[in-house]
């Protein structure tokens, strides 16, 4: 999977993988079950018609959009990436330790954020480094990660939770900006800078190609093997944020801040319409995904469903809605067989 | 992919397998062989204490109270952890008992269930001295083995119940409260919410709006919470979780709705949730004294493996009973917040003061 070496560097532009022509039902669909699902909870329940509930859906959307935002760039690649757990455990901790709080006397504020979303960078780094250089499958290299960034992080938990005292961190999650929580507007603002990177940079749109046809852009020209760190690099930074969220939300820095994102991001995305082969889907897509699962577990409970059937219900849901999505696409869906 | 390196793999994964072998098994000491049951010095006693993982304020304690027994006996126990995996306890497991176990003392916390029986399998043939805690089977009956000498359990509908009570009281006996439950499938789960139904029958007043899990877990729980509050709104007096996380979790959410008037309880007394209750945020959490069952659990066994106890005299109700659990309010919290171990609990005629019967 290395590219001809020496080849001319000059970048060939592939093609834009989808001509952009009005609204095609692939894309129509994930926000069409969105509406569905919202109008139906809307109807059944008195309780999540109300703008204290929007608000509630949106606030608690806003980790796992972070999430979704790093994981759709991997999953663009046609690569997977399940190292948000042990990246989010990691930053979680690092901010909780780096900020003021109750385990040192450490107090650097904003500075500690950008050291924990950096921590995070690293760790993306190594899976995207494993990746190219070792040829281990992202599959394993980002489970390994995601175990070291757990390792890291229970090394400097030591056993005593570090619970933060940092006014900044703590009214992120508590002080609200035209009706949304701060954390929501940082969550809003990862998106469009996702989407923006998506678009606009180079970075997004060979992310995008490497998963439709890498062979091609291999043969012409292009070094795919930067592009690769870098997008791991990258998605790390997102796990990084979001476990700095996690620990704002949390008031304390938690092992486990990033236990089953992996997997609900990797749903979110997929539900969204981005698929585990490449190449499909993208930022905006995923989003709408972030907001169908959210308001799905929140709709469960507003309508009153027994916690019992709940897991099994929004499973349900998931792999039909998953199935509508997709279906024009089913056979290059098809990841196995 | 190429596979033209595909011996030097091979030869590194061998390596690799040989040095985690080797490191694993560097914990077997030498001891003098073929001890009768009940006659090993005290010296040549091991003291070996397993929990899920040390991240989790609760079994950090635990295995504090397993060195202050050690060394009150002047000796070292060994921290084992295995991250809530059930093939690595085994494994541990298996590592011990491969070893030198005429004097094995061990104090286990099972992952779940189903992990028990080959850990007691396991010490049965090897003859190691072995006390669980928490979980077995229901239909594994301790007094069919001779090295398992006791497995010490809490009686979870008794602290529901107990919250469940604190938690009424804290309303003023009536009012609309939701259940934060744990992992559905689980007996602490289970029992825990059927001491709250309990506690609600005897409290007619207080009124179950809704019950909810989020896994014992306190970042879902504080969703669940957000979404509870909008859903109830000012109706909701009080919020019962099956474990501290959770009502940790639930605090936060009631700090960021500007909540103030919600009463909260939960099960476990982690650090966090004693504090809450002394600054007065949460009402009322159950203690089982993690500690003492990091002490307890080797001091049985050392008892027994230096002849000081014998299997055969302790009672039949004494191999699998239920410890005694406080709870814990803003009246004696003080008593929690630094807990200490005492020597006299783990003295041989006063290591089953605590129970508080035989689990039926």
């Amino acid at each position: 999977m290395t590219s001809p070496a020496g080849a001319d560097t000059e970048v060939v532009l592939p093609p834009r993988p989808q001509p952009r022509r009005g609204v095609s039902l692939r894309d129509a669909g994930p926000p069409i079950a969105l509406v569905v699902i919202i109008g139906l909870f809307s109807v059944l329940s008195s309780d999540f018609r109300t703008i204290g509930n929007a608000q509630n859906i949106m606030d608690a959307a806003a980790v796992l959009a972070v999430v979704t935002c790093g994981i759709t760039f991997v999953l663009m690649m046609g690569s997977i990436d399940l190292s948000a757990p042990g990246v989010m455990g990691a930053s979680a901790i690092a901010v909780a330790l780096l900020v003021a709080n109750n385990r040192n006397d450490n107090a650097y504020g904003l500075v500690g954020v950008l050291l924990a979303v950096l921590l995070g960078s690293a760790l993306g780094l190594l899976s995207g480094l494993a990746l190219v250089s070792l040829k281990v499958p992202s599959f394993m290299t980002t489970l390994g990660v995601s175990a070291v960034g757990l390792g890291v992080a229970t090394l400097m938990f030591s056993g005593v939770q570090p619970n933060i005292t940092d006014d900044m961190l703590d009214n992120w999650a508590v002080d609200r900006f035209l009706g949304l929580a701060q954390l929501t507007w940082i969550a809003l603002g990862c998106v469009l800078l996702g989407w923006l990177v998506q678009r606009y940079s180079r970075l997004g749109r060979y992310a995008f190609a490497i998963g439709g046809a890498e062979e091609v852009l291999a043969l012409s020209g292009v070094r795919v093997a930067p592009y690769k760190v870098a997008v791991f690099t990258l998605a790390g930074s997102f796990y990084g944020l979001a476990g700095v969220m996690v620990t704002s939300q949390l008031g304390a820095g938690l092992v486990q801040a990033g236990r089953g994102y992996d997997f609900a991001a990797i749903t979110a995305a997929v539900v969204g319409g981005t698929l585990l082969t490449g190449g499909r889907g993208g930022i905006l897509h995923s989003a709408v995904g972030v907001l169908l699962v959210t308001v799905l577990t929140n709709g469960l409970v507003q309508v009153g469903v027994s916690p019992y059937w709940q897991g099994g219900v929004q499973g349900l849901i998931v792999v039909v809605a998953v199935a509508a999505a997709v279906f024009p696409q089913r056979r290059r869906n098809q990841v196995t067989k | 992919m190429k596979f033209t390196s595909r011996p030097t793999a091979v030869v590194l994964g061998l390596t690799l397998a040989a040095a985690a072998l080797a490191g694993c098994s560097e914990e077997a000491s030498g001891g003098g062989g073929g001890a009768e049951a009940g006659a090993c010095a005290p010296e040549d006693v091991t003291l070996v204490g397993q929990v899920r993982n040390e991240s989790n304020p609760y079994e950090a304690a635990w295995l504090d109270g397993g060195d202050a027994f050690a060394e009150q006996v002047g000796l070292t126990q060994d921290r084992l952890t295995y991250d809530g995996d059930s093939t690595r306890q085994q494994e541990q497991i298996s590592q011990l008992l491969a070893g030198d176990t005429d004097c094995l003392v061990m104090n286990i916390l099972p992952n779940g269930d189903s992990d028990t029986p080959p850990i007691v399998e396991g010490a049965e043939e090897a003859g190691a001295y072995l006390v669980t805690q928490w979980n077995k089977p229901a239909d594994l009956a301790v007094t069919d083995y001779d090295q398992w000498l006791s497995h010490i359990t809490y009686n979870g509908v008794e602290s529901g119940k107990q919250i469940g009570d604190a938690l009424a009281e804290a309303i003023g006996g009536s009012g609309g409260i939701v259940a934060l439950q744990g992992i559905l499938d689980t007996g602490a789960a289970k029992d825990r919410f059927a001491g709250l139904e309990e506690s609600l029958a005897e409290n007619p007043d207080v009124e179950l709006l809704d019950d909810q899990t989020a896994n014992f877990s306190r970042a879902e729980a504080l969703e669940v919470t957000k979404t509870l509050l909008t859903k109830h709104g000012d109706d909701l007096k009080g919020i019962w979780a099956a474990n501290d996380d959770m009502a940790l979790g639930a605090l936060e959410a009631l700090e960021q709705a500007g909540r103030d008037d919600v009463a909260v309880v939960g099960i476990d007394a982690v650090p966090d949730a004693l504090t809450a209750i002394e600054d007065g945020a949460m009402t009322a959490t159950v203690s089982s004294d993690g500690p003492w069952q990091g002490g307890i659990g080797l001091a049985i066994g050392y008892c027994v493996a230096t002849g000081e106890l014998s299997v055969e005299d302790i009672a039949d109700e004494d191999r699998a009973w239920f410890a005694e659990q406080f709870l814990i309010t803003s009246d004696n919290v003080g008593d929690f917040t630094s807990p200490e171990v005492d020597a006299a609990d783990f003295e041989c005629d006063n290591v089953f003061s605590r129970s508080q019967g035989a689990i039926s």
